[in-house]
């Protein structure tokens, strides 16, 4: 029951007998896939590789050659640039929005699941509509407010606009009100407070979900550019994304460009590597999109 | 005393949770409020601030619709929904074609399926920023890794960013590979869920592998394919970040989106009104899509 969120059990349909018995057509497509798996990797194999190239030279052939690897590059952008501050900025942008993020839309999932209360399907529906608003629309309201409230180029202009995420409350509404009411009201009926109720059946049962949706909130703000970019105006202030952007307009050596990119892949990966289980089968159920 | 202090807890126990309306509003209140302050009022400022001039200082008057009229005479405006529909119509049916044939290989191939999907998948796990500046340099006319591949064959160079005719196709290509793993994932899922029975029942009666496909497998992924082809539109006209960082724009605004004018009327000349009144047409395109497809899907169902 607490697996919800993956994708139930398809019948492997494969083996069917669409599959072509004759053996040119059967190794067609695999090595069409291949083919199609190398040309997606080739941008990132380029990108470490020019990143660990001699600095002077031309980028092809020279990267290619492994006599010629150097850390050079690496060394002078962590140097030149404030990339470990902008590390700092991104992982404090992103782990507070998820933990926020989580909290938040899971209390209020639990409500709008669980609770009845007057307004409840109005607001409800509220927080549906503004899913169909592009950020970008809001752009400019949102940076006034936030400039209104003093809060341009600081950590709270920065996260606090972000955390009213609706698709996360929409995710968590659906997965707790699948939960059996019956749970919730042997509780009550046990005497134990409403924050216990929550913190001890609702979060440990919605464990995956929120695994899955932290991953999401987590990629979303790490990856996000337009928003650092408007609040974060001085340098200290400035995220990976942001930082990566300007770096590569300031006539940085392509090399060192490349260093950079690869060091703010590197987190993404990390996730990726750790957690790809939970995302590739949750977004066939979901739909959810950065 | 005892009793009087006992009697209200049980009937809030006999009478349940439902009773209790407050429960439910203070665990709504943390995001309700955020909502409020930073959802709704900004989609409400974004209105009004439409119908008037405001400007960095803060001081404003009402114009009215002067902003919209303003639009339809803004030749730049015009570009940039120019350069925003061309470039939806190259990158929207580029992005599906390349998730539904990579989707389409993976149901087929049983070898290796997971590790091909997680590569598949890995580009849309980086930024747009990051995809950017690594083809931004696959790109380069001088130092390239495309234009040093085309060299081989004697061929080139092409400034592909550099020329009106192929940057939008060049950045398109770009936004398709950082972000095709996403949709060929709802479309797997889609393939997998067609009745093996019917494609087996149009074998027997002696269909080939593309007449089961046109008959059978694409109707029946027609709902999911349709909900992939609308996310990626309203993603398509949304673009920006790959623009910003790829061409600023260039060249002569040849790759200058909606989004990138919306940017620059707020940031570079601090045009707050005139910007709100783009962000509305963004909203509205964006909203015109949406109800598209709900008629669509919904007479199909």
């Amino acid at each position: 029951m607490v697996n919800l969120l993956e994708r139930p059990k398809v019948q492997d349909r494969t083996e069917s007998p669409r599959v072509d018995r004759r053996p040119v057509a059967r190794l067609t497509l695999p090595t069409l896939l291949a083919l199609t798996a190398i040309v997606t990797v080739v941008p990132f194999a380029a990108m470490v590789l020019v990143a660990f190239a001699p600095p002077s030279g031309r980028t092809f052939p020279d990267a290619l050659n492994p006599a010629n690897f150097t850390f050079e590059n690496f060394e002078r952008v962590l140097s030149s640039s404030d990339i470990p501050r902008w590390t700092v900025n991104s992982l404090l942008y992103s782990l507070v929005s998820v933990v926020c993020v989580l909290l938040f839309a899971s209390m209020a999932g639990y409500a709008f699941a669980k609770k009845r209360f007057p307004g409840r399907d109005i607001m409800f529906w509220a927080f549906l509509a503004t899913l169909m608003v592009p950020f970008q629309a809001t752009l400019i309201p949102s940076y006034i407010l936030v400039s209104r409230l003093d809060w341009v180029d600081s950590f709270w202009g920065l996260i606090v606009p972000t955390l009213a995420n609706s698709q996360a409350v929409f995710l968590l509404r659906q997965f707790i009100s699948q939960l059996p009411d019956e749970l919730f009201e042997a509780a009550e009926i046990d005497g134990a407070p409403e924050w216990r109720i929550f913190t001890q059946i609702v979060l440990p049962l919605i464990r995956p979900a929120l695994a899955t949706l932290g991953i999401f909130v987590f990629l979303w703000h790490w990856n996000d550019f337009l928003w650092p970019l408007v609040i974060g105006q001085s340098a200290e202030m400035q995220t990976l994304t942001v930082g990566l952007a300007t770096l590569q307009t300031q006539a940085v050596p392509i090399n060192q460009v490349m260093a950079g990119a690869t060091i703010t892949v590197v987190p993404s990966l990390l996730v990726f590597g750790l957690l790809q289980r939970y995302l590739t089968d949750s977004i066939a159920m979901s739909g959810l999109k950065g | 005393m005892t009793d009087t202090l006992r009697q209200p807890a049980s009937s809030l126990r006999r009478r349940g949770p439902r009773r209790r309306p407050w429960v439910g509003l203070l665990f709504v209140a943390p995001m309700l409020a955020l909502f409020l302050v930073f959802r709704f009022l900004p989609v409400v400022g974004a209105f009004l601030l439409s119908l008037t001039d405001y400007r960095l200082s803060g001081r404003w008057t009402f114009v009215a619709v002067d902003n919209y009229t303003r639009l339809l005479q803004d030749d730049l405006f015009r570009q940039s929904l120019v350069v925003t529909l061309t470039y939806t119509v190259i990158f929207v049916p580029l992005t599906v074609l390349l998730s539904l044939g990579t989707a389409i290989m993976l149901q087929q191939v049983v070898w290796n399926r997971g590790f091909f999907r997680s590569v598949f998948f890995l580009p849309y796990v980086t930024s747009i920023v990051l995809a950017a500046v690594i083809w931004k340099w696959i790109y380069d006319a001088q130092d390239g890794l495309l234009n040093a591949v085309l060299g081989l064959v004697s061929v080139g160079p092409v400034d592909f960013l550099g020329q009106s005719g192929s940057v939008l196709a060049s950045i398109a290509v770009t936004s398709a590979w950082k972000g095709f793993g996403y949709s060929m994932l709802i479309l797997l899922a889609g393939l997998q869920a067609v009745p093996k029975s019917y494609l087996d029942a149009a074998m027997i009666d002696g269909a080939g592998s593309w007449q089961r496909f046109r008959y059978i497998t694409l109707p029946q992924l027609r709902p999911v394919l349709f909900f992939v082809l609308v996310i990626e539109t309203i993603g398509a006209f949304q673009v920006f970040d790959a623009m910003y960082v790829m061409t600023g724009g260039g060249p002569v605004r040849s790759s200058y989106s909606l989004v990138y004018l919306l940017y620059d009327s707020g940031f570079k000349y601090f045009d707050f009104g005139y910007a709100s009144a783009i962000g509305l047409v963004l909203f509205l395109i964006v909203l015109i899509v949406s109800l598209v497809q709900r008629r669509l899907v919904g007479r199909d169902d």
